[in-house]
């Protein structure tokens, strides 16, 4: 240790557990009638609303009094900061819904219509800065191991990660997904094309590491964050298998005339800096009755969504009728989000 | 202490949000005038308007011209009970998009069928060959690109012959351009049925069982005189992409990701 440091540490008196209280105590004393002066001034609209904000609970352990609280608290400000009337709506799961996802894949082109269509309708950043996107489509290349190589070298040793097939069998792909293609048209011949995006697990392994619970599943099968109380220790980005989870390093930039007003607290409501989001299944439309909005947007139809609890469902008769596979299930993550062929 | 403040929280909000009685805009930084398109770029077109106060019909991509978002997915739309579809949709409520509109947009079926296709002035031709007619190219400009069924279909197996406002299908029977998958389901049986159950082509509006549904005919996706694009053997001809993600921070290219491995491909860029 330097030695100016060892002065200044005798020069210093000892702080006691009491004078150290007593301090705490004054900082606290002061900080309130700083809140005070704020609630008395009715100007400072959002740093009233911010201070009630920081000491709201987890949205879960909120009474339904405290929740509407919560929920007007965060009208107002909206309203404010984007110059339109903001609504923000709690509506809880509906009763004997279980919401599955299916993804044609031999259908997507690839255009990000999607991508697109999600950043409009979920309220994501956007910009240079920082740009965030729930959805992203992966380009893969159709191709094959020839014979000769099959014979000739054996196990593929360079090959990196090996998407389908085995050493032996003809892989359907040699490259791995592709996030920045660019062709002039969709689709190329020679390319098929994944999106992946939050898959909704039965079993979350981002709901198991989160220490502040604030992410977790609701009855519909909806994995949804209260943004109020993630600390933004990004345990949940780690854990996620899918890479569906994204994190507000900065300030979110979202142009006032592209806000999305119609909102849900657990969804679309305009996030902040330092937390995590990810696809909530469009939440504030999905429990109206809508479809998401990327279902909406596809233009070749490959989306599909309904309740995978009703055996008339367009989502039940995919499973029925079609061929399905999900990503990565020997993860036991059980995913409700499909992937299918004709 | 705490709850008084909360009480005076939320007097102050109601009463905040009574001043603040915001007029609404459009919610929209997209494009908000002018035409895009749904999924067939120059079959499927919308004007962008205001539906409802301060909200816009279709919020398009300023880039590629495609619709990204519906405010309202039923406008313009006509109830589906007319098309006499005996579908399996839960009686709810389906409405679809008239398509006479979309082909009659430089009034090409008027001007036609009132012109010389009207049932009496054109001779019926003899030779029944199927094959593409080097006429009417100024208004059919890809007209000599037919290709569906591998060659074996033509005009006259989907066109009424004399009534050219009208398709048939096989049996003869007229068919109105608004509800195409009459014909076409007679061929395509087994995506026509699909289709019907709503694992083919595209719905949007509600998800609920009852819930309005607006569904999307198969000329809304599908170029029926083209079908596969030429040889390219999709059914959905090209289009542009909307912009990639930007790179991460620092990265200039995105070469690392078209590197391919393996042998006798070295670690050569795409
Ligand atoms: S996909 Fe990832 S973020 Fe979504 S529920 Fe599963 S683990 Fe969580
Ligand atoms: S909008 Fe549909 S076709 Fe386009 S990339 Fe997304 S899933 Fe694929």
């Amino acid at each position: 240790m330097p030695n100016q440091d060892k002065s200044k540490e005798k020069e210093s008196r000892p702080t006691t557990r009491r004078d150290f209280l007593r301090g705490a105590g004054n900082y606290t004393v002061a900080s309130l009638s700083g809140a005070a002066m704020l609630l008395a001034d009715p100007k400072p609209a959002k740093a009233n609303i911010t201070w009630a904000e920081h000491f709201q609970k987890n949205y879960r352990l909120m009474t339904e009094e405290e929740k509407q609280e919560a929920i007007e608290r965060l009208e107002t400000r909206y309203s404010e900061e984007y110059g339109k009337k903001v609504t923000v709506d709690g509506t809880p799961s509906i009763e004997g819904v279980l919401f599955g996802y299916a993804l044609n894949i031999q259908k997507c082109i690839g255009c990000r219509r999607c991508v697109k269509a999600c950043v409009a309708e979920n309220n994501q950043s956007r910009g240079d800065e920082q740009q965030i996107e729930w959805i992203r489509v992966l380009r893969m290349e159709k191709g094959n191991f020839s014979a000769e190589d099959r014979d000739q070298h054996g196990y593929p040793e360079s090959f990196g990660v090996q998407v389908g097939g085995n050493a032996y069998k003809p892989a359907g792909v040699v490259l791995e997904g592709q996030h920045y293609y660019e062709p002039e048209q969709v689709p190329e011949k020679d390319a098929f094309y994944f999106p992946m995006q939050c898959m909704q697990c039965e079993k979350p392994p981002c709901v198991k590491v989160c220490p502040v619970r604030t992410t977790y599943r609701d009855p519909d099968g909806i994995v949804v964050i209260d943004y109020n109380w993630c600390i933004g220790c990004r345990m949940c980005i780690g854990a996620c298998p899918y890479w569906a989870r994204r994190f507000n390093w900065g300030e979110p930039n979202l142009p006032k005339e592209e806000m999305n007003p119609v909102t849900h607290y657990l969804g679309n409501r305009p996030r902040m800096k330092g937390v995590v989001e990810k696809c909530t299944y469009c939440v504030q439309r999905t429990r109206k009755g809508r479809w998401t909005a990327c279902v909406e947007v596809c233009p070749v139809g490959a989306r599909k969504f309904g309740n995978l609890l009703d055996p008339n469902s367009e989502i039940r008769k995919v499973l029925a009728k079609k061929k399905v596979f999900r990503l990565r299930a020997d993860l036991n993550t059980y995913p409700k989000f499909f992937y299918f062929m004709d | 202490m705490m709850t008084s403040y909360r009480n005076h929280l939320s007097i102050m909000g109601l009463w905040l949000l009574a001043i603040l009685s915001i007029k609404p805009s459009l919610g929209a930084g997209l494009e908000q005038t002018g035409e895009c398109f749904e999924s067939r770029d120059g079959m499927s077109q919308v004007d962008v308007h205001e539906s409802a106060a301060g909200v816009v019909n279709v919020k398009c991509s300023p880039e590629t011209g495609g619709v990204l978002w519906w405010g309202d997915p039923f406008e313009g739309t006509v109830p589906m009970g007319d098309m006499e579809v005996e579908a399996d949709y839960w009686h709810e409520e389906a409405v679809v998009k008239p398509r006479e509109p979309q082909i009659d947009r430089n009034k090409m079926l008027t001007i036609c069928s009132m012109a010389c296709h009207n049932g009496v002035y054109v001779p019926i031709p003899y030779n029944k060959d199927a094959r593409p007619l080097k006429m009417h190219l100024d208004i059919i400009p890809d007209a000599m690109n037919l290709k569906h069924g591998k060659g074996g279909v033509w005009c006259l197996d989907c066109h009424h012959l004399v009534d050219r406002t009208k398709l048939i299908d096989n049996f003869g029977y007229s068919v109105s351009f608004n509800q195409p998958q009459k014909l076409c389901g007679k061929c395509h049986g087994q995506v026509y049925r699909a289709w019907r159950d709503g694992i083919h082509g595209k719905r949007i509006g509600m998800w609920d069982q009852g819930g309005k549904k607006r569904w999307w005919v198969c000329t809304e996706c599908h170029n029926p005189h083209d079908v596969e694009q030429g040889d390219r053997n999709s059914g959905f001809a090209q289009l542009a992409p909307e912009p990639a993600p930007n790179l991460p921070k620092g990265m200039t290219n995105a070469d690392h990701e078209r590197m391919h491995h393996g042998p006798d491909k070295g670690d050569s860029t795409h």
